[in-house]
């Protein structure tokens, strides 16, 4: 027995006092700068949630710095999308009433003031994308074009209504973007200057179209609003199913043990851990993110762990001694040390880590790792020193009442037959486990690596239905955005035009300087001046020009050969079947140049001249919103933005659509070096999926290792040590093969879980062999040794197995899937490891005794 | 709010005989001063349009404008520019009406292509400034109501609020105009809210010819972001342009000696 457990023992109630102190102390450090952070000294942080899966990669990772530097050139911002579709009205929303609610919505959020400190924005409402905010181009008569607000105001009819469905359609920009594919629908896109307003932006839509009458369905979706989303519910998540699963072990206990005031012990020992852990990550700073919401979630089972183990042990040792001091001592005299390396080998696997590419999940695992350490403290503190405080009196009738009759129980009935069967039929249960592993290897092969943050939620809710309606109707409301920088300068040496300049202007710089364009410029100016002629002013004036053309040679997006490239790779897209559609400086061109030249489908064309192009897009800057080119291109036309729209923001898909780009571009070599590069939440994703795939199964590896040389070191025999890694080993190829087989995604959650396993699987097996070799060394062979081992050990393990694994059910009714995951794989962790341990360990025992128990005959 | 503006106006009033001038009076002497300075005038332009990112763009061009008749009404304007080379040559051409929608043509010269644009409200971009259309040519008087608000010893301050609300997209601006030249040295313009959105600035005022004339303004949008300059140099006044000019005819073959 530990020093530690001793103390614990002899000084209970001063343990106790302690616990409570330090909980309440770390409440209080919470609480108070949270709840009243004006009163709070500046040294403690308030809980601050995060809920950006931007946040999975640092702040300082090329990828995030690249996407944020292009979202400021190119003036973007993340977008909630509000679909409006009409079931009952056959021209769906394009009616007079459903547009004038339309009408009053855009002009309400065009009002909204989210946030109230004036020096931060909310909505943009400069680049809000609403029929009422956008300019329809279109032709006005003869020889003329017009720029007006596609909807200017409310529609008096249903015709003007319809008419507004036409216009949009014929605009390529707003066709399946802003109405939807049949003309039924709206979306509009509202950015935001900052993620965290979408929640209340949402939410103040809700309110307002409450009050509108004209049948509309309003579908509020994109990233940013599943985010936000996600964070609010993660805290209901947390104060409702980790509560839930805690009452439900605690039920199960009571079951067990039959003695309220006992199983206490082990709920206490959770919830201090838990509090203690989640008040140490709150006040060093670190954030609540959807990872570090899961820690209670992964300490609690494996608080309880050790708890019930002590109690499972001392409710059967109690009547044999009838003394409560001394069956705590056997107890934990037989305890000590597989508790010590149940908690060294699950602090190893979650400490593991620290080690992964992803902020968040480092977090995650040292804060589990610290959980599980305070806990393995508290459990050989805090219990003995429950049990010592209990009345002797509220222990009567506890423990074994007639060891025969609990030795009938069904539970031990089964166990005898099992540890029987494991002995007769030894062989027959490897050769079993061997054929599930192989059959589990190949599921791994089959495995899926995708995730998708709106999938996150369940399929019923409206976050999920609004993602179905919207991309049933529109191009995609996952946006992805691919640039294109030119690489080539493209403007020759200043000297070199001189030659092909007017004989006037030639002699202008005969003895000027040549050497730069600014300086022959200057020196034809100031010729102009002193001119007499207009003819030779004029000539001048032609050679300024010329100058002025040459270094405007660099700004290649206004080249048509680059813009049919791009025309072409836009077409390539859509053909790839990933993208829903593409918006590019092209169709903008396009769109202008056939509006100037009557509006005829045949002049949807690129024009001949890159002068053409600029005096296109020059007219297009004459209307409500010129800054909307911007978005498009750099202001140096030295780098272009391409808007994909997509249906899906599987992971899975938008790496396809990465890896198709990279083979057109490399197939197809544009006209100038071009490099292409991706940004936006979609694409942000699959770098961090991908780096936390690599990153886990490096983490895995390594704390594989790390288990394995504790595990020697505890059996101080590798053939045990390695014995010891079995279980796990077959659990995890289990798990994920089943995974492979069921077509679950491998997502962030399913990640996370092999730690899971690590910690816990290997648990059971700690207890099983430490507890079978103290058995073994009483009673000789390992046949007279295996009847005892299924009959206490076994018990402990088994109660274990059905406490966390049912107790974790709960879960199960969260709306939030990556807590659904967890729970389900969690039980299905343990009652498998649980099963692994309890058959193959005693079957290998069987087989290989002679090796294992090298003094002994085997029999 | 207003019934206090209203009274502090009226006990102005009473003590301060400058106030007998109404507010209808300053709008039409700010409106001669700012767009109808002498008969016709010339100046060349330099537009920096610089955005969010501090990114700028430069647009050359010279303007001429002529009035027809006295009374502060009809006017056409030709501009012409000069840079960058892309649009060298390209020609914005308006018949300002005394009343109804002003004419507006485009000369693409790499498209040989005139068109005429039309528009639902002169607040579109001046070829994707942060000015209007309607900055560069005059809002009309009559389309707001004004309000004399206060006078300052430098300046009066008017309050105007459109009559079709629909039309503009701001619910009132307020304007400071200078005393003794009428000229306006900031507009504030103002969303529903009552938010300050957008502002000019005139920034430069030289006197040429004996007319008071701006020759540096910024506007400044923080709705969009960034800001757009005007540099006025070579201005001229009074030298006889030819209306002939100002037709389609001469959008092809610009005007050399008047450009020059």
């Amino acid at each position: 027995m530990l020093v530690i457990s001793e103390h614990a023992a002899r000084r209970p109630k001063l343990w106790f006092w302690f616990a409570s102190l330090l909980s309440l102390l770390l409440i209080a450090a919470v609480a108070v700068p949270s709840l009243a952070p004006e009163t709070a000294p500046s040294f403690l942080r308030p809980l601050s949630i995060d809920t950006d899966p931007e946040n999975m990669l640092s702040p300082d990772e090329p990828v995030r710095v690249f996407h944020n530097e292009k979202k400021a050139a190119f003036g973007l911002y993340d977008m909630v999308v509000v679909g409006v579709v009409n079931e009952t009205n056959p021209n769906g929303v394009f009616n007079q009433q459903s547009l004038s609610d339309v009408y009053n919505l855009t002009r309400y959020i065009k009002s909204l003031d989210l946030t109230p400190d004036s020096s931060k924005r909310g909505v943009i409402t400069a680049d809000i994308i609403a029929p009422s905010t956008v300019d329809n181009i279109e032709q006005a008569g003869l020889g003329a074009v017009s720029f007006n607000w596609l909807m200017p105001d409310a529609p008096k009819s249903d015709a003007d209504a319809k008419a507004i469905a036409t216009k949009a359609a014929r605009i390529p920009l707003f066709d399946n973007t802003l109405v939807s594919g049949d003309r039924k629908a709206l979306a509009l896109y509202i950015p935001i200057a900052s993620k965290d307003l979408s929640y209340s932006l949402a939410k103040s839509i809700q309110t307002e179209v409450a009050k509108y009458t004209s049948g509309n369905r309003y579908y509020i979706t994109g990233l940013p609003v599943a985010q936000d989303q996600f964070g609010v519910e993660m805290f209901v998540q947390m104060a409702i199913s980790a509560p839930m699963a805690m009452l439900l072990i605690f039920a199960l206990m009571w079951w067990f043990f039959r003695n309220l005031k006992l199983i206490v012990a082990p709920m206490i020992v959770a919830m201090i851990a838990v509090i203690l852990t989640m008040g140490l990550l709150v006040i060093t700073g670190h954030t609540v993110h959807i990872m570090s919401s899961m820690i209670p979630i992964f300490i609690m089972p494996i608080a309880v762990l050790d708890a019930v183990h002590i109690l499972s042990d001392f409710f059967d040792k109690y009547r044999e001694t009838g003394d409560r001091a001394k069956t705590v001592r056997v107890v934990m005299d037989e305890l000590s040390a597989p508790m010590l390396y149940t908690t060294l080998t699950t602090c190893a696997g979650f400490a593991s880590l620290a080690f992964t590419p992803i902020p968040p999940v480092q977090v995650f695992g040292v804060f589990v790792a610290i959980g599980v350490f305070l806990a393995w403290l508290l459990t050989i503190t805090l219990v003995p020193a429950y049990i010592m405080l209990m009345k002797e009196s509220s222990l009567e009738g506890f423990g074994f009442v007639e060891n025969a009759g609990e030795e009938q129980s069904p539970l031990a009935r089964f166990l005898k037959k099992m540890g029987g069967f494991t002995f007769a039929r030894a062989k027959l249960v490897i050769f079993i486990t061997i054929l599930v592993s192989v059959g589990a290897v190949y599921g791994i092969n089959r495995i899926e690596i995708n995730d998708n943050p709106v999938k996150w939620f369940s399929k019923d809710h409206p976050i999920r239905q609004a993602d179905k309606a919207l991309n049933e109707r529109f191009a995609g409301t996952y946006m992805a955005y691919l640039t294109l920088a030119s690489q080539d300068k493209m403007v020759g040496a200043p000297s070199d035009i001189v030659s092909s300049l007017s004989p006037d202007a030639q002699a202008v710089l005969k003895g000027a300087d040549t050497s730069s364009f600014k300086a022959m410029r200057q020196a034809l100016i100031a010729a102009q001046d002193t001119a007499e002629s207009d003819a030779l002013w004029d000539a001048l004036d032609e050679a300024v020009l010329k100058i002025d053309t040459a270094t405007q040679t660099s700004e290649t997006f206004k080249r048509p050969d680059v813009l049919a490239y791009m025309e072409k790779l836009q077409k390539f897209l859509l053909e790839t079947g990933l993208v829903g559609k593409s918006n590019a400086l092209p169709d903008v061109v396009k769109t202008v140049y056939r509006e100037l030249y009557q509006g005829a489908d045949e002049n949807y064309r690129i024009p001949e001249t890159s002068a053409a192009v600029a005096q296109t897009l020059l007219t297009y800057e004459s209307s409500h919103r010129p800054q909307d080119l911007w978005h498009f291109v750099t202001p140096d036309f030295r780098e272009t933005n391409m808007w994909l729209q997509l249906k899906s923001g599987d992971n899975r898909d938008m790496k396809a659509l990465v890896e198709a780009v990279d083979t057109f571009v490399a197939q197809n070599p544009a006209p100038v070096a071009l490099s292409h590069n991706w940004f936006g939440l979609t694409y942000i994703n699959v770098i961090w999926q991908e780096k936390m795939v690599t990153g886990m199964l490096e983490a895995f590896a390594g704390s594989f290792v790390i288990v394995l040389l504790l595990m020697t070191a505890l059996f101080r025999s590798f053939w045990w040590g390695l014995l010891a890694m079995l279980p796990l080993t077959v659990t995890i190829a289990v798990i994920y093969g089943l995974i492979g087989f069921v077509g679950k995604d491998y997502d962030m959650p399913v990640a996370v879980l092999s730690a899971l396993s690590l910690g816990l699987a290997v648990d059971y097996a700690i207890h099983f062999l430490a507890r079978s070799r103290q058995l073994a060394i009483r009673y000789g062979s390992w046949h007279n040794t295996v009847g005892h081992v299924f009959g206490e050990p076994a018990r402990a393990i088994a109660r274990n197995v059905i406490v966390i694994g049912v107790g974790f059910l709960p879960l199960l009714a969260a709306p939030l899937v990556p807590y659904q995951t967890v729970g389900v794989f969690i039980s299905a962790i343990l009652v498998l490891a649980g099963a692994v341990t309890l058959l193959l360990l005693p079957s290998l025992i069987t087989v290989f005794s002679t090796h294992l128990f090298p003094k002994s005959n085997g029999e | 709010m207003k019934l206090r503006v209203l009274s502090f106006v009226a006990a102005l009033a009473l003590t301060s005989p400058a106030l007998s001038i109404d507010a209808k009076d300053v709008v039409l002497k700010a409106n001669h001063a700012s767009y109808y300075q002498g008969k016709d005038g010339k100046a060349k332009v330099t537009m920096t349009i610089t955005d969010t990112q501090g990114r700028t763009r430069v647009r050359d061009f010279t303007i001429l404008r002529r009035d027809q008749g006295d009374s502060d009404g009809a006017q056409k304007f030709y501009v012409y520019f000069r840079g960058p080379a892309d649009v060298a040559k390209t020609v914005f051409m308006v018949w300002k009406k005394e009343a109804g929608d002003d004419d507006r043509w485009m000369y693409l010269p790499a498209l040989d292509l005139v068109k005429r644009i039309a528009a639902s409200d002169e607040r579109t971009s001046f070829v994707g400034s942060h000015f209007f259309y309607e900055d560069v040519s005059g809002r009309g008087p009559d389309e707001d109501t004004h309000e004399l608000t206060e006078e300052t010893d430098n300046y009066y301050v008017l309050k105007s609020t459109p009559k079709d609300t629909g039309a503009a997209e701001f619910a009132y601006y307020v304007s400071y105009i200078h005393k003794a030249t009428f000229l306006p040295v900031q507009i504030q313009y103002f969303d529903a809210q009552g938010e300050n959105y957008r502002t000019y600035e005139a920034l430069n005022v030289d006197t040429i010819k004996g007319y008071p004339t701006v020759t540096a303004a910024r506007m400044s949008d923080k709705r969009i972001g960034g800001s757009t300059e005007m540099s006025y140099s070579d201005v001229q006044y009074d030298k006889g342009i030819n209306d002939a000019i100002f037709s389609e005819r001469y959008l092809r073959n610009p005007p050399r000696r008047e450009l020059r």
